[in-house]
């Protein structure tokens, strides 16, 4: 039932503007640090030249928690919006389909494009290395998966939570004014204590021990699941 | 305050028990006993805000009644929410569409969820006549157009049952008279049971079998179409001469009215019983100056009720 709902979600979100989102953020960032070595190719290559692929990498990271924030707070919003904007939900939810399903498949098809976008930043990364004159076969190929993908996991909670009050609020203000509000807050995470879920994602590549806080971040998120079903599931549409 | 109990004719499709929904500590609907029997066309009326839409949002599962108990086709829907979803098709108030997908792209979207067969899509198409425009982005659609599409929509899923809020609500008058035969005949030709809540009796009157008549959430008057005719039929008012007596005589001889004016109004009279009467009072020596027949309009009928007191 679930996969049903979200074949029709995929159909849905065509031309919504959302797959140029999902592009849109991996490709900024690997075009801004294409611009950063580009113009002190010298100096960076310098500073790095014993690890030129891991610096290259610790500097996409930086701007990986906060595009991930803002990234899944608009796609949040933009698939709650297909259903909001001509109040679509009283006829989707009239529909032989369970509350439950309906939310699952929204979550699902929210953390795919996500998916795909951290895929995008992984190939990105090694295209714009490439490009600089990186030798490939020193490319860690681990550590190009895990720069979107760790921290991926640690933007769960978040993500779950915005897309809860993204399906939750008719007026789409509050909920992006929120996760506008989180993303910003991500840049500051280094003074944070990282038991705030908002500092994972910085540190699920940072930190010593970084599978730690992605896994916190994709338990807290399974369990904040829980709440945000069942209060779709419950809620009376209007 | 009278409640018409309708004559059960067979299977009953739509039962609510006391239904109650408040909101804030105000009964949006309240204690309301619904029950639509198979095969016919339920008209439910009501001016704006009376409670129909909340209404109709309960028996679609939208949103969770206060109290009471719904029963459609013999089944709990608190129990069993999607099978009995699974045979009810719907369109609630203002259509509900994707606006940059196409005709066919909208139902593909509703079939995949309900996992009807593909050429359904072009079935319900053509009977919403809307074929010729399934390539276009419903967003440049007339609200007549996104209205039969919302139809199309409910359609989609052969369902047995169909509950619309309002269709007609806001189209022109070949707009309006398209979904109205559209409406009748799904009952003769496929035998659906239809509920069509409007705020408009002229609408009703013209597709329903029977009526449901909602004030402020409570159910004031349920009746078929034809008994609510009979009862919206005119009064005879009679001039005379020496009213008080006259009053008097024909009350006796077991005329129903009262005195205005000067003049007898009374109610319910055939044309055996008028000419009774008007000999009577001649030969009892008043003088009729004039027998005049006042209809009343259905629509001043359903003022009437739902301004409060039906006679």
């Amino acid at each position: 039932m679930m996969l049903r709902a979200l074949s029709a979600d995929w159909l849905k979100i065509r031309g919504k503007g959302l797959w140029f989102l999902v592009f849109l953020g991996p490709l900024g960032i690997v075009a801004m640090q294409g611009l950063n070595f580009g113009l002190r190719f010298d100096y960076l290559t310098k500073e790095y030249s014993d690890d030129l692929w891991g610096g290259l990498l610790d500097n996409i990271a930086n701007y990986v928690p906060v595009a991930l924030y803002l990234g899944g707070t608009l796609l949040c919003s933009m698939i709650a919006n297909v259903e909001h904007q001509t109040s679509a939900w009283k006829q989707l939810l009239a529909l032989p389909v369970s509350r439950t399903a309906v939310f699952m498949a929204k979550l699902l098809l929210c953390l795919l494009l996500v998916a795909v976008s951290c895929l995008l930043l992984s190939a990105g990364s090694v295209i714009l290395g490439l490009i600089l004159g990186f030798k490939m076969d020193l490319i860690p190929w681990g550590d190009i998966l895990r720069i979107g993908f760790m921290s991926y996991l640690a933007t769960l909670p978040v993500l779950i939570l915005q897309l809860w009050l993204s399906l939750s609020f008719r007026n789409q203000t509050l909920p992006v004014s929120i996760g506008l509000t989180l993303s910003m807050g991500s840049l500051f995470a280094t003074f944070l204590t990282e038991f705030m879920p908002l500092t994972w994602p910085y540190l699920a590549w940072n930190a010593p021990n970084p599978i730690w806080f992605s896994g916190a971040g994709l338990l807290l998120g399974m369990l904040l699941i829980v709440p945000s079903a069942v209060h779709f599931a419950r809620k009376d549409v209007a | 305050m009278l409640i018409y109990e309708v004559k059960n004719m067979g299977e009953t499709v739509i039962n609510t028990k006391s239904l109650l929904k408040k909101y804030g500590g105000r009964a949006a609907v309240d204690h309301l006993n619904l029950k639509i029997d198979k095969g016919e066309i339920y008209g439910f009326l009501g001016p704006n805000g009376a409670g129909k839409t909340t209404t109709i949002r309960m028996l679609l599962g939208l949103i969770t009644p206060t109290s009471g108990s719904i029963e459609v086709f013999g089944q709990d829907l608190r129990k069993n929410k999607l099978q009995i979803l699974r045979r009810v098709g719907s369109l609630v108030e203002s259509p509900s569409y994707y606006g940059h997908l196409t005709a066919t792209e909208n139902l593909e979207a509703i079939r995949r969820i309900i996992d009807a067969p593909k050429s359904r899509i072009a079935e319900v198409l053509k009977v919403v006549s809307l074929t010729g425009e399934e390539k276009r982005p419903v967003k440049g659609f007339s609200l007549g157009m996104k209205q039969r599409l919302g139809i199309a929509a409910a359609l989609l899923g052969e369902p047995e049952l169909l509950i619309l809020d309002e269709p007609t609500n806001g189209l022109d008058p070949s707009g309006i008279q398209e979904i109205r035969s559209l409406i009748k005949r799904l009952p003769e030709e496929q035998g659906i049971t239809v509920l069509v809540s409007s705020h408009l009796l002229s609408e009703i009157e013209q597709m329903a079998g029977t009526v449901g008549i909602i004030r402020q959430g409570q159910m004031v008057y349920q009746d078929t179409i034809a008994n609510l005719q009979l009862q919206a039929s005119g009064e005879m008012r009679l001039a005379i001469s020496e009213p008080e007596a006259a009053m008097f005589l024909a009350k006796r001889r077991g005329y129903e009215g009262t005195l205005q004016e000067g003049r007898l109004i009374l109610s319910r009279m055939n044309d055996a019983r008028v000419a009774l009467l008007v000999k009577e009072l001649v030969e009892n020596g008043h003088a009729v100056y004039r027998v005049e027949e006042r209809r009343q309009s259905l629509e001043d009928f359903f003022l009437q009720v739902v301004e409060g007191g039906a006679s």
